[in-house]
């Protein structure tokens, strides 16, 4: 190793240190205990090095609704969340008035606490007082059970969620929608396109690479969803036996509340196999893209 | 020009909110928000300067403390009280800061709720770094109890009158086979009820299961509501299996698949499927209900009659209390948590003890029991002129005060404790959601004890 390349290597040493202490051990360490029969997180101490934790979990029916509520959770959440934030996004870049007031506005659930946010949906979602059934009564629906009913845990969790999310990407297709250059617009205004078409053509195009982001972000987040099941659902995974419950949540429920922390690292695991997945196909049209154009110069 | 001011605003308002956040505590993601109450108005330097001008007090202890020594120290002691309790909780802490002769200071900290406190005082056993003293539960330490100090020789030694302390708590801290802890927040189940509608009906407190049963077919008949609740359900079986005769669940498996078992279930059940009783629902707690007249009553911990409103406008009712009711015999189901202790060192756990003597002690036990509605811990103490005076103008206080004889603690030193507490709840809840019937009721309860046990 020569002098200069020594230098760049003891200015990355704070950060490599940091990052080995705090993501790779205890990534390792994880999938390490994820493999040990009976681990005791309080002594270290285990049984024997097998796959028991991994059976043990695939035979809990438990995860096994875990996995399929997180499933359904991302394919509802993610899409719904990135086409309303789109739409919104660009009623507010038009020219409304109090725009500032309504960009705060929508911003203001990606600011506050999670569990704030819980008490207030708790509170709309009431079957008996709340905001919601009082509203649809006007439509001539009956209350429905947002919170008590286990038929309905899935859809108002989804319908939190989906609000709770829209925030942060609206701020940055707002910030996506400043940066289209005018003139496109302006050229449009010329062959007098329909607005639709300007949309399709022109908004949607520009802002590609975001919506990819804002989806794979969404995607990844999506997975590890625990605050929201937490704050709505008060402390618990749904109204009666855990209709609600996530990965994550079943991981928290297993390592706090059960002491099975085998159990909890398995579950960790399989739940970091599949963001990777899911990641990795997500990239993939855009790598056959690349890998086209590269063939084509 | 308009972007930028509106990101800027977004900064300065994600950094308020995570300043606010950061201070609620509440949450389980386990984010390490911690509320550090400065118990001490009085510092240690203080504390040493009163105890060095030999204060009068020193008086009331016991020759024993004479010989002893312990230098001036710092302990911390987790908890998780909140509202009127902490309150209660940090004037006998500083009480207790600024008059022991030895210049000891408690910390107290914060930890949020009861979970929170679970889940970090078990981070914390795994990273070794546990406060010197807590609240505790026994099934929050079943993983750890080698890090729990046994209290026997101080208890032997260093505590004028551990029988005076009710018995139901000296077994509950003797569980696993050496004294864990003392007994600290205690509280008992009792049934809360609208007594004005109650004496419409012609109804009176229910004393027993049929009383129970009759009281349920009357309001269901006449108000068509539900008549009773149970904000534990967990809690609720354990307790009715005793009612009957019958016991729960102990390390082996559940002991209850018997005849009395079956019984207990048609009788819960029961009263589930015709609508005398229901679920909580999305309130997590019967409170609510029964301030807004939406219950007959329910059975709840003692302490949570501060959170009953009897005076809603259009809805004010006169608030009855009075025991659980018995079977075959009387139980009635103890909760609240004690103060164990961790501390290492030698001299921080002398200091620890000197505080969880005055914490035990008669006086401040009638002092938490009067600000907060826990329960006294000593016999003593209920027998006292000054409690007597604070139960006679408390109903609630006076149906604990009748039913402590036959209070019990569940049995929770054992490994799976806490998740059988979890699952019995949860398929208590999803029994009685599919209406099932008393055999499906006991055959599913005993297979999920039992495959948590295995």
């Amino acid at each position: 190793m020569n002098r200069k390349s020594f230098k760049g290597y003891a200015y990355l040493a704070p950060v490599l240190v940091i990052m080995l202490v705090f993501t790779a051990y205890p990534l390792v360490k994880a999938i390490f205990m994820s493999f040990c029969e009976n681990y005791s997180i309080i002594n270290g101490s285990y049984k024997g090095i097998n796959l028991e934790n991994y059976k043990d979990l695939f035979d809990d029916k438990l995860f096994i609704r875990a996995l399929g509520n997180t499933t359904l959770y991302v394919a509802f959440v993610v899409p719904l969340s990135v086409v309303i934030s789109l739409i919104i996004a660009n009623l507010l870049n038009s020219h409304i008035k109090f725009q500032g007031l309504f960009q705060t506005l929508y911003f203001l659930p990606y600011v506050t606490s999670v569990i704030a946010i819980g008490v207030v949906w708790r509170w709309i979602m009431n079957s008996n007082y709340g905001l919601l059934n009082y509203i649809l009564g006007f439509f001539g629906v009956e209350p429905i059970g947002w919170l008590s009913d286990p038929k309905y845990s899935m859809t108002s969790l989804i319908i939190f969620a989906v609000w709770k999310s829209l925030a942060f990407n609206i701020m940055i297709f707002l910030a996506a929608l400043q940066g289209i250059s005018p003139d496109l617009y302006a050229a449009a205004r010329v062959d007098s396109t329909p607005r639709l078409r300007v949309f399709f053509k022109i908004t949607v195009p520009a802002m590609m690479p975001i919506i990819a982001y804002a989806f794979i972000m969404g995607i990844i987040n999506a997975f590890k969803v625990y605050n929201e099941v937490f704050s709505l659902f008060n402390s618990k995974a749904g109204p009666v036996n855990n209709e609600a419950i996530t990965i994550v949540y079943y991981i928290y429920d297993q390592f706090y509340n059960n002491y099975k922390y085998g159990i909890a690292a398995a579950g960790s695991v399989v739940l970091f196999l599949l963001i990777m997945l899911f990641t990795m196909i997500q990239r993939l049209p855009g790598r056959i893209k690349a890998k086209k154009e590269a063939a084509q110069k | 020009m308009k972007m930028r001011r509106f990101m800027a605003l977004a900064m300065a308002t994600v950094m308020g909110a995570s300043l606010l956040t950061a201070c609620g505590g509440g949450s389980g993601s386990g984010s390490g928000s911690e509320t550090t109450t400065t118990a001490a108005a009085t510092t240690a330097a203080e504390t040493t300067a009163a105890a060095a001008s030999g204060e009068t007090e020193a008086a009331e202890t016991e020759a024993a403390a004479a010989e002893k020594s312990i230098e001036p120290t710092t302990i911390t002691f987790w908890h998780g009280m909140n509202n009127k309790q902490e309150q209660s909780l940090t004037e006998l802490t500083d009480k207790f800061n600024a008059e022991n002769e030895y210049g000891i200071t408690v910390e107290l900290v914060n930890q949020g709720s009861y979970s929170d406190l679970q889940t970090k005082l078990m981070a914390n056993a795994a990273a070794d770094t546990l406060p010197d003293i807590a609240q505790a539960y026994n099934n929050y330490f079943t993983d750890y109890v080698d890090k729990v100090v046994a209290l026997d020789d101080f208890v032997a030694n260093d505590y004028p009158d551990w029988d005076d302390i009710l018995e139901s708590y000296r077994t509950e801290n003797s569980e696993y086979g050496k004294i864990t802890g003392v007994p600290f927040n205690k509280s008992t189940y009792l049934f809360f009820y609208n007594k004005t509608m109650f004496d419409e009906l012609g109804l009176e407190a229910p004393k027993t299961w049929e009383d129970l049963e009759h009281i349920g077919e009357v309001i269901l008949a006449e108000k068509g509501l539900a008549a009773i609740g149970y904000d534990s359900m967990c809690d609720m079986l354990e307790a009715a299996l005793r009612q009957h005769g019958e016991q729960y669940v102990d390390a082996s498996g559940a002991l209850f698949n018997t005849a009395g078992g079956l019984e207990t279930l048609e009788f819960i059940m029961n009263l589930y499927n015709s609508g005398y009783a229901r679920l909580v629902g999305e309130d997590n707690y019967f409170s609510d209900s029964l301030s807004n007249g939406m219950i007959g009553g329910y059975v709840g911990s003692s302490t949570g009659v501060s959170y009953i409103s009897t005076d809603i406008e259009g809805k004010e009712f006169e608030l009855g209390v009075c025991p659980v009711v018995g079977d075959k015999t009387n139980a009635a189901y103890n909760a609240g948590t004690n103060i164990v202790m961790f501390a290492k060192d030698e001299n921080n756990q002398k200091a620890a003890w000197e505080y969880m003597k005055f914490m035990t002690s008669k006086e401040s036990t009638i002092k938490w029991a009067m600000d907060t509605g826990y329960l006294p811990i000593r016999t003593s103490a209920y027998e006292s002129d000054e409690y007597q005076e604070f139960m006679a103008g408390d109903i609630t206080a006076q149906a604990a005060y009748e039913q402590a004889p036959y209070g019990f603690v569940s049995k929770a030193s054992f490994t799976g404790s806490n998740e059988i507490r979890n699952v019995v709840s949860t398929t208590l809840n999803e029994l009685i959601t599919e209406k099932a019937d008393a055999q499906t009721a006991l055959d599913t309860l005993i297979a999920e004890i039992n495959d948590v046990l295995q």
